[in-house]
This record gives structure tokens, sequence and C-alpha cells, in this order.
């Protein structure tokens, strides 16, 4: 979500992502002409293939000139020393492909980790030390690091000899090159670890020791050749530590106004006359909603295809008569996609594995798309679908209605709720059914998760005989008592992914509590593939 | 052109004074009533009368205990040579016991020239280093252990700390334990077995005052007369310097800099922005640089992060807040939405949006850090049941309402009648 994919940014490239080799996430360098078999060098740390001006820079990054001047007077000029920086601002504000771009004007030698892809402190650790010792991994070295350390005091050692060596060796390279021809490209003696995302450190295990240990580093080591650059999405009073920690030095980048956001989207388009006025037309509303690029990209670029449809010629200027057509002509699709913002859509995949099945299933319990699919896009054996209908009605139905709903009956109880209800109870009702639509799901222990599961079975199997015609046996095929054998085996299957969730216990009785996880719409999609009426069984007002 | 070279030149010395702790705090070691000197004494005179002895330096981050001591160090390494070995330990790298030996070990053995062995357990690693301590203390050379973040060793067993002072016990041995916290309750933590060890010697380092600071300014900021730059353009800089120093505007600008936060660092951390900033033509520091430098200090990260946030993300913060006024037990995004119907319901307006959008802006309200869950539980539960809180205060909200230039005027009409 995070990433940026707008136009103007797609150019962000880290050594890691150009890299050939696939296991190569923080190990990767410059290019790929080196091959994997040839060392590494110093030179491979800048990232430079054709040098950048600092004019071509400012314009590269629309609205990102006062950041650019600011971070590279920060970095001041060749070898002075540096405090750590702390860059910070929304999503998608271009933080990183700034960062690593105004590296590449300069081409000083930098190293990047981002902490989504070393997602704990031994990861880290070695994709530093790697970068560093010039170690790549690959087959010859069976894609294991240059070093194994997991704790920060191994690393601190580790890192100390292997930035002094580096240094020794930039030295080395200064004076040689001043003498001889100018060999490598690298400029100055400084080296620099930029720590990306570092907003996602406070969620790991150790958190509480690893996020000081992180700001305290450039103390750690009194190494004054090292700049540090922390890359966060949130300010820096949001990261809370005990005893506090050396507060680096703040540089804020700022979302896009509309205005901003407008000169962005206007880049690289074959027409920018007609993209102009479409973004007129469109840009207005969607930046009341949101102002990160990624997200209005999204939304807007099937919307500027409907907006060409009426045009034979893209290529066409619009004059005003066009203009004021066409803003006719998309204003309903706008509203409507305005609804729409941000749904994933399904593809139906016939090969559903598990694993996309939980994926996708968090995907749609998350945002809350409300699609009306008849069908449900994975597969789930019959036993599975009853429990987590009987799942969903334990955590809806107030376990007090249970015997009224499910009584010998069936459905009967449906009318026997509505007969009791009166003026005064309608109203306690109500206010139930607001506060279970506040509190969410309620919980429920397992006996009565399996209580209900046998009664609706239970209905599915004598559904031939039962009044109900919905209910065809069909459902219940091959369905016995004997398959209550493996419930239990479900149900965790269940809970592991996601569709019930296990509560904590509880304190009076002991026992675990369960609660179901899945939306209506969910619940009564998979009721109608079993051709199992739901909606008599929901208690509503 | 040779100018702006020299400007450059001024700059990466500023530059690299402002990153040496060292030389900050070195203007503090001739007064002899210094932190300086008191440190400087109890340790030499533990070292030449051969005893053990223990302190404790605490004060607020940023007030150079670690710089003040490495001078010491440096002064006593050259004033006895040989006679001491120094063993640093942080807490944040070694408060694990295991890892603090084996770190004491390694240093040991890096100093006398001994082969250290990766392998080697807890127990041996102990037994070393009580051994180390004995020979020592035979050879007279006193083994100084400087505990960093102090605090944080005092966690658990404190095993370190029990087997470091127990050994310092006997007669034989000549250590000096020195620990650094910014906890001024930390020698409270200990345990009382290592309380009843540990000498309670205590150094407190506070914030420079108001004299001080300036002296500090001028000590950073002035150049060497003596040094290669030519005669001329030091005494130009120096000049303008003394100038900005002596203008009230500036002085302002250090009050309320020292107002929030009067450490060091903080004023270390102003002035690299100011000299980052210097105007390599001109070659001097100006008072606009110093300005701009405070400007860029001091953040306000919420307000910023409520700049960032669009229209609809303001709705759902307003009706945050209102249900926090309504006094509303439970809030969640299902309440939320409750109270933003409402509110559509009493003042229609266009910004009425279908529930999965505002869903969306919840969640980047919740990535921005202006919301937050209220507690890390139930992470099987989906967004929209988990309770939230907002993070930001009432007095902020209606400022950062006030400034945001296109704010619709039903939010502004809400938050004054909350208010």
């Amino acid at each position: 979500m995070g990433k940026e994919q707008s136009p103007q940014v797609n150019r962000r490239t880290t050594r890691s992502s150009s890299s050939t080799t696939p296991n190569s996430k923080a190990t990767g360098e410059v290019s790929k002409i080196i091959s994997s078999t040839k060392s590494l060098t110093v030179n491979d740390l800048v990232l430079s293939d054709e040098s950048v001006n600092l004019e071509e820079l400012i314009n590269y990054f629309p609205h990102r000139r006062m950041q650019i001047l600011e971070l590279i007077k920060l970095l001041g000029p060749l070898n002075s020393p540096m405090i750590p920086l702390f860059v910070y601002g929304g999503a998608s504000t271009g933080k990183t492909s700034t960062v690593l771009e105004i590296f590449k004007h300069l081409s000083r030698p930098f190293i990047y980790s981002s902490c989504v892809t070393c997602y704990n402190p031994r990861i880290l650790f070695e994709s530093i030390l790697n970068q560093l010792l010039l170690h790549r991994k690959n087959e010859s070295n069976g894609y294991s690091s240059a070093k194994r350390c997991e704790k920060p005091s191994d690393f601190v050692n580790l890192l100390r000899d292997a930035l002094s060596t580096l240094i020794d060796s930039l030295k080395g390279d200064v004076g040689k090159s001043n003498s001889k021809k100018s060999a490598s490209h690298v400029n100055g003696r400084m080296i620099y670890l930029i720590i990306d995302n570092l907003e996602h450190v406070r969620e790991w295990d150790k958190s509480s020791n690893m996020l000081p240990f992180l700001f305290n580093l450039y103390d750690i080591l009194k190494i004054p050749e090292v700049g540090l650059i922390f890359i966060s999405k949130t300010s820096l009073d949001t990261y809370h530590s005990d005893t506090g920690y050396v507060e680096p030095f703040p540089v804020y980048f700022p979302d896009y106004t509309e205005g901003d956001l407008r000169q962005i989207l206007l880049k690289n388009q074959s027409n920018p006359k007609l993209y102009s006025s479409f973004l007129d037309a469109v840009l207005g509303p969607f930046c009341r909603i949101t102002r990160r690029v990624d997200d209005v990209t999204a939304a807007i670029s099937p919307l500027y295809k409907k907006y060409c449809e009426p045009l034979d010629d893209t290529g066409v200027i619009p004059n005003k008569d066009t203009k004021s057509e066409l803003y006719r002509y998309i204003n309903p699709y706008i509203s409507q996609s305005l609804k729409e913002t941000f749904h994933v859509p399904s593809q139906p995949t016939l090969e559903a594995s598990a694993s996309k099945d939980k994926t996708k299933r968090k995907g749609i319990t998350k945002l809350g798309v409300r699609e009306s699919l008849d069908k449900i896009d994975f597969h789930m054996s019959t036993c599975a679908k009853y429990l987590l209908i009987s799942a969903f009605l334990a955590s809806k139905n107030p376990a007090t209605l249970d015997a009224s709903l499910f009584d010998s009956t069936g459905g009967a109880g449906n009318q026997k709720r509505k007969r009791k209800s009166s003026g005064k109870s309608m109203e306690q009702k109500e206010s139930k059914e607001q506060e279970l639509l506040v509190k969410g799901p309620g919980t429920f222990p397992l006996e009565r998760l399996l209580a209900i599961f046998q009664c609706i079975t239970s209905v599915a199997e004598y559904s031939p005989d039962d009044e109900d015609p919905q209910i065809d046996g069909q459902g219940a095929d091959g369905w016995d008592s004997g398959l209550m054998s493996d419930v239990l085996l479900q149900l965790s299957s269940l809970c592991s992914s996601n569709f019930i969730t296990k509560g904590g216990s509880c304190p009076l009785e002991g026992a675990v509590r369960y609660r179901s996880a899945v939306s209506e719409d969910m619940a009564l999609k998979v009721a109608r593939s079993l051709k199992f009426p739901l909606s008599k069984y929901l208690y509503r007002t | 052109m040779g100018l702006e070279s020299l400007a450059e030149q001024a700059q990466i010395l500023l530059r690299s004074r402002l990153c040496n702790p060292n030389f900050i705090f070195s203007i503090f070691s001739n007064s002899p009533d210094s932190n300086y000197s008191k440190l400087k004494y109890m340790i030499s005179s533990s070292i030449t009368e051969a005893c053990n002895n223990s302190v404790l330096l605490l004060g607020p981050r940023g007030c150079g205990k670690v710089a003040v001591l490495e001078l010491v160090l440096e002064d006593l390494l050259k004033e006895y040579p040989d006679m001491i070995s120094v063993i640093k330990l942080n807490g944040l790298l070694h408060s694990d016991h295991n890892c603090a030996l084996k770190e004491i070990s390694r240093q040991l053995c890096l100093e006398h020239q001994l082969l250290f062995s990766k392998m080697a357990s807890f127990d041996d690693n102990a037994q070393f280093m009580v051994s180390m301590l004995r020979e020592c203390g035979l050879a007279h050379k006193t083994i100084l252990f400087i505990l960093d973040e102090f605090d944080l060793f005092a966690q658990g067993k404190q095993l370190l700390l029990y087997s470091l002072l127990d050994a310092m016990q006997s007669v034989t041995s000549q250590a000096v334990v020195v620990g650094i916290s910014c906890r001024l309750d930390a020698d409270q933590l200990l345990e009382k077995r290592v309380r009843s060890r540990f000498s309670h010697r205590k150094l407190l380092f506070l914030p420079p005052s108001r004299e001080d600071l300036q002296r500090l300014l001028e000590h950073i900021l002035l150049l060497p007369m003596n040094s290669s730059f030519p005669h001329e353009y030091v005494a130009a800089f120096n000049d303008k310097l003394l100038k900005i120093f002596a203008d009230d505007k500036f002085k302002e600008t250090v009050d309320t800099l020292s107002y929030c936060d009067s450490t060091v660092n903080h004023l270390l951390r102003f002035l690299f922005s100011a000299v980052s900033r210097m105007d390599l033509k001109s070659g001097l520091l100006s008072l606009e640089n110093f300005k701009a430098a405070l400007s860029t200090i001091q953040r306000q990260p919420k307000l910023e992060a409520l700049k960032d946030c669009s229209i609809l993300e303001l709705y759902i913060l307003v009706c945050m807040k209102r249900l926090e006024a309504k006094e509303q037990e439970l809030r969640n995004f299902n309440s939320i939405m409750k109270e933003y119907k409402s509110i559509h319901d009493t003042f229609p307006s266009s910004d009425y949006y279908a529930r999965n959008v505002c869903l969306r802006a919840f969640e980047h309200l919740l990535q921005r850090e202006l919301i937050s869950f209220e507690d890390n539980r139930g992470h099987g539960q989906s967004t929209e049941f988990r309770p939230v809180k907002l993070l930001i205060s009432w007095p902020e909200l209606y400022q950062g309402l006030k400034s945001y230039h296109s704010c619709p005027l039903i939010l502004h009409k809400i938050m004054d009648r909350e208010g």
C-alpha cells in the first residue's frame, strides 16, 4: 500500500530491487552488469549509472524543492560529519525515492536497508553488514550472510570493524584517484546508513530495546565518518521509550496539496490538455477523500478511460464545448466511483489454494467490500460451511434466544418471536441491536457452537420432510452424524485461517471463547451456497 | 571563488565540532568545581591509592555525562599510562549478563593481548574476569568499568552488577565502576545485595545555565585565529557572529530554544541546522540562519499531520471528538459512523461518503497515528469493532481546523459548539 507506484516515482530503484539475484533482497548491488561471480568493490555502494544534476533532480520531484535543498544542506559538503537525520511524512510522499535520488546526485556511498524486508533484528543487522562487507549472497556461498549476528552487541563490534575497513579503503581510494586517473566515482569518505520504514520496528518483539539502540547507534559507534538517516511514516513523537533516546534531526515531507497532485498526475501524459480538463472534473471530489498519490492514481485511471470513450481521437485538444460535453458524460461515473473507491476486485480463481483463500478473505472482511456476488470464490467443505454459519449465528444472536430459535420445529421460532414483540420490547431490542453493531460480534463457548451446529445440520438433514421448501436435500447429501467426528478439526482450521477467532478465556467459566470474524454478507453468501435459510435464524428487530 | 571554498572549509570545521561532544564539553574542564574536576579527582585518587570505587553519573540526556567521562579518561590515560585498562559496556547492548561478561572478557583479552575464545561459557568468563581483577590488582593496574545506560543493567536479576561488585570486595582487586544513567533514581533500582556493595557517590549533570550557554556558543562557533584560514576571513566571520550574539533578537531565539529543552544536545542540533544553512556566497552566518533553524527544530507533528488530512478524515476526527465529549464509553468505527450519519442528517452536505470509503479514511488516520487502537489484544477482531482513542488534544484539533485552509464551515461550527 505504502509503496510508491505513481508515475512520477516509479523510478524508485534501490540497488536491491534492480538486482538480479532472487535471494538478495538486501544484498543486491548496483547493476546487473556485474556478474555474481565478480567480487564487489566500493564503487558498488554508489548508486550511479549516470549522474543527475541538481536541476534535473528538483524537476523530477514536483513540489519537493524545499525538502531536497534542505536535505542536501544537511548532508553538507564532502567529508563533513552529520548528526542523524529523521525523515518523516505520510505514505507516498516520496521520502525514500527523494533520499535515494539525492545520493545518486551526490554519488556518495550509502547503504540502504528497509525494516519491511528486514523484518527482525537479525536480518536487519546481517543486511547492513553484508552490504558493508561487499558480500553478496549467491550459490557459491549457499546464500548465507557474511557474518552471523543476532545480538546488538555483536552487531556493533562487527559494524565498527566493517566500517573502519571500508572507510580506510575509501581514504586510500581518494589518495589514489588524486595521483592516478579517477578510477572510482565514489565521492568522499563518509558512509551513510539509511534505515527505511522505521515505524515497523515498533512492532518487533524487542522493540523497547531495539528503537533506542538504533537511535543511539551514532553515539555508540562514535565514528564521525558515518551518517545515519532514518525514514519513517510517523513523526518522532510516536516513538515512545521509557528513558528517552538521542533525538535525531527531523526533516518533514508534507503531503501533496491538490495543486501538487495535479502537476504530478499531469507528468508523462500523452495529451496534457485533455488530461488537464479531465482532472478539472475529477480531482476536486477525490481530494476531499484522500490526497495520497497512490490512492488517487488507482482511483482515477479507470475513469480516464471512460472519459476518453466518446472521443474518436485521444490526441484531440478539447475546446470549451467538448469539455462541457465530456464533463456531463463523466459526472455520473465520478459519483459512482466515489462510492466504490478502493474496493478490491476479486478475481474468480479456480485453483484457489488455502493460503490464497486466507489472504483474499482477510482482504474482504477488512475492507468491507459489499459486492453482491452470488458465489463465494473459494472452496470450503460443507461441514466447514455449516460451522461457519453456526459460528456466525452464535456471535450474532443472544444466547438466551437459542432455545426459541432452534427448537424441534426449526423455523417456527421465527413466528414466535414476532408475536412477542410489543412496543417496549421493540425498543429494548433496538438498543440491543445498536449495541451489537457497535460492540461487534459476541463471543461464545465451544458447547454453544456445537449445539447450534447440531441443530442446523439436523434441520438440513430432515429438510425434505420439513415445510420449508427452500431447503432441498442435496446440501445434506452424504451428510451423516459420522462426520461430526472431525468437527473439531474443521474448527481449528477455521480458527487458523481467521474465519473464527479464539478469544481469551472467560474469567468465570475458564473455557476458551470464540468469535466469528465474517461479515454478514459473507455469511449470507455461504448460506446461499448451502441453500440454508440463514435469515430465518437471525435475530433482528 | 576562494571565498566559497573557504566557507565550505569553515562549515566542515563547525560541523565536525558539533558532531564531537568531547570538543563541546572541553570548555568545562578548566573550572575547579565542575563535574570534570570532581570526577577526575575521584578516579585518579582511587588509581593512586589502589582502592576500589564506584560512582554514578546522573542527569538528563544530552548533558555531557559520557563526554566529560571521556575527557577525564583521555587525561588519565596520559597521566597514568599502563596503569588503567578501560572496559566499556552499554546497557542497550549488554543488559543480558551472559552477553555482558563475554564482552568484558573480549575487551580484557584485547587489552592484554590474550586470545579470546568465542566459545567460552558464562562460568569461564566469570572466572576469567575474577582472576583478571586479581592479577591486575597485584600488578597495581586499575580496571575501569564504564556502564552506560546503567538503569538497564538493573533489570532482571542484576547478576552482572552483583558478580562485578562482589569481585571488587576482595582486598587484592583494584577496580572502579562508573555507571551512567539518565534516570535520577538509578541507585534505587538496585537490589539490596547489590546496593550494599555499591558506594553511593553520585555526580549530577544539569543543563547549562544561561551564562554557560553564552560561553558555549562562542566556544563552538567562533573560528580559531591560529589556523589555516586567512586572518581576514576569520576576523570577518567572528565579528559578524559576535554582532549576532549581541543582538536582542538572537537572544530571544536562544531563549525560546532553551525554554522547551535547555540541554546541550538540543542546542547542538539547533546550531547544526543553522550552520548547514550558512550562505556559502558570503561565507558568514546570519541571523536568518538561526531563525530558520529554530523553526525547523521546533516541530508540531500533530498539527502537521492534521494539515495532511483530507476533508473526510477531518470529519472522522471531529466525530471522534464529539463522541469523546459525549463521554460515550466505547468508541470504534461503527459508533463513529453513527455519529457521522447524525452530523450529516442535521447538516446535509456533499461530504457524505459510503462506508467503505470512510473505513479507508479511518485506516489512513490510524497510519498517521492521529488515532490508535486502545489495546493491542484484539488482533483477530476486524478493524470496525476495535475500540479506538484519539491521540490529538482538543486545542490542537481546534487550532488545526482553524489553520486548515479549506475546512468545511460545518466542522468549525461543531467544534465551536463543543468547546
